[in-house]
């Protein structure tokens, strides 16, 4: 049972900061090796989840979900009244999606998504999240200057497009219906869902294309 | 807390490392605690004593350490705190008495398994919502001393309401182990509430906020 005690919890971290070895790898070992001897998780569990996140959970689920909002206008209104409930179709609920809002890109509103107090992310709809999302620069920066880090990104906005940024700091998570881009007309789920760029469904991507990336 | 954590508006981190942070995991080590983490290995605390355990990693080291190595400390933090594990077992990475070993899951198994973490937040309460959409609230400037979630920037600001989303929990008296109901709005602020004329007139952004975190 946790002891919700604060500086406790201060104090047990000071103490593993000078004793654990430097090395994460070490460390993440020691606590691997630890947690399967205590019989808590097996080996091959942990090798299960790292496969599944590698292959199954990721952002193909959210850009399934955006075509699918693309071609269906009623699935578009149901997602965005209840993302988390619309989701479900594709039985791509988990972790992080129990809140999940859909946000639609349109010509003049361009919304980006950050976490500036850890870095919440929709892991079981985009899966986990890339290593700049959770970086100290994009944390701080976000809620600032969002034109100036969608630059970095490459994303060029028109004069009359206004930035909506989310810092999903509670239990509420966003996923971005990107524009669906011209010369996709006659296209179906599975073409479509191949040009949904991760970086769109966060936000640090804008402009898709019918090439593709 | 004014922790290190809070990192919204704080200068002098660069540019974005947009090409080589592309990928998730940059190591095999961070996989492993990723898959760790999914694996469901904490029980009886509240995802706000984890998130306010990596905010009590001490300042240099929450920005020294990498992503997956907060998670790592602070699981090995959780352990010692419940009393799951000794020093000794947790520096060693060997238990004192091996237990027996966990079931292996399959792929299949797993996949399933995940739906489970699609957990609502909702904590009835009787109390009527005290705002509206289209109100103004002004937030509090000054915070608890332990576990919030009005980051630093957005205090003492003026926003307005644009969503309510019922009863939720309370993330600050989630820290502390209790589980307190209380009604979540999302406000949205004007950049140049926030950041003065630094930032974009068409800017805007917005938080979820509990009642308490209003004047």
């Amino acid at each position: 049972m946790a002891t919700y005690d604060s500086d406790k919890a201060a104090d047990i971290h000071e103490h593993l900061h000078s004793h654990l070895p430097s090395d994460p790898a070490l460390r993440v070992k020691a606590l691997e090796s630890l947690v399967i001897e205590k019989g808590l998780v097996a080996s091959q569990t942990i090798d299960a989840w790292v496969e599944a996140y590698a292959e199954q959970i990721g952002p193909k689920r959210g850009a399934r979900v955006v075509a699918r909002a693309w071609l269906d206008p009623a699935f578009r209104a149901r997602l965005l009244d209840d993302a988390a409930e619309a989701i479900k179709d594709f039985g791509f609920e988990g972790s992080a999606t129990g809140h999940l809002k859909a946000l639609e890109n349109t010509t003049d509103t361009h919304n980006m998504v950050v976490c500036t107090l850890c870095s919440c992310y929709p892991f079981s709809i985009l899966g986990m999240s890339p290593a700049w999302y959770k970086s100290s620069a994009y944390r701080a920066r976000a809620v600032r200057e969002p034109r100036q880090v969608l630059a970095e990104f490459g994303v060029e906005l028109g004069d009359g497009v206004a930035v909506k940024v989310w810092d999903s700091t509670a239990e509420l998570r966003y996923i971005i219906i990107p524009e669906r881009p011209a010369g996709t007309e006659g296209w179906d789920e599975d073409a479509l869902a191949a040009i949904v760029t991760r970086n769109s469904m966060i936000g640090t991507d804008r402009t898709l294309t019918a090439q593709g990336v | 807390m004014d922790g290190m954590h809070d990192l919204g508006g704080k200068q002098g981190f660069g540019p974005v490392d947009v090409k080589n942070g592309d990928v998730p995991f940059h190591h095999d080590w961070e996989r492993r605690m990723w898959g760790m983490a999914r694996a469901g290995l904490l029980s009886n605390l509240t995802i706000d004593w984890f998130r306010h355990g990596l905010e009590r990693i001490a300042p240099a080291n929450y920005l020294s350490y990498r992503y997956f190595d907060k998670w790592c400390v602070n699981y090995m933090m959780i352990y010692l705190d419940n009393a799951q594990a000794s020093m000794d077992e947790v520096l060693s990475g060997h238990a004192q008495t091996p237990a027996d070993p966990a079931p292996a899951k399959t792929l299949a198994e797993v996949i399933e398994a995940g739906k489970g973490g699609h957990v609502k937040f909702e904590v009835p309460i009787d109390a009527l919502p005290s705002r509206a959409v289209g109100d103004t609230v002004l937030t509090q400037r000054i915070m608890p001393v332990n576990h919030t979630r009005l980051p630093a920037y957005a205090r003492n600001a003026r926003g307005t309401i644009i969503a309510h989303h019922g009863s939720h929990a309370l993330p600050d008296a989630g820290a502390l182990g209790m589980q307190v109901g209380e009604h979540l709005y999302t406000v949205s602020f004007a950049g140049t509430e926030l950041w003065g004329a630094e930032a974009d007139p068409r800017d805007t952004v917005m938080l979820e906020l509990w009642e308490s975190y209003f004047v």
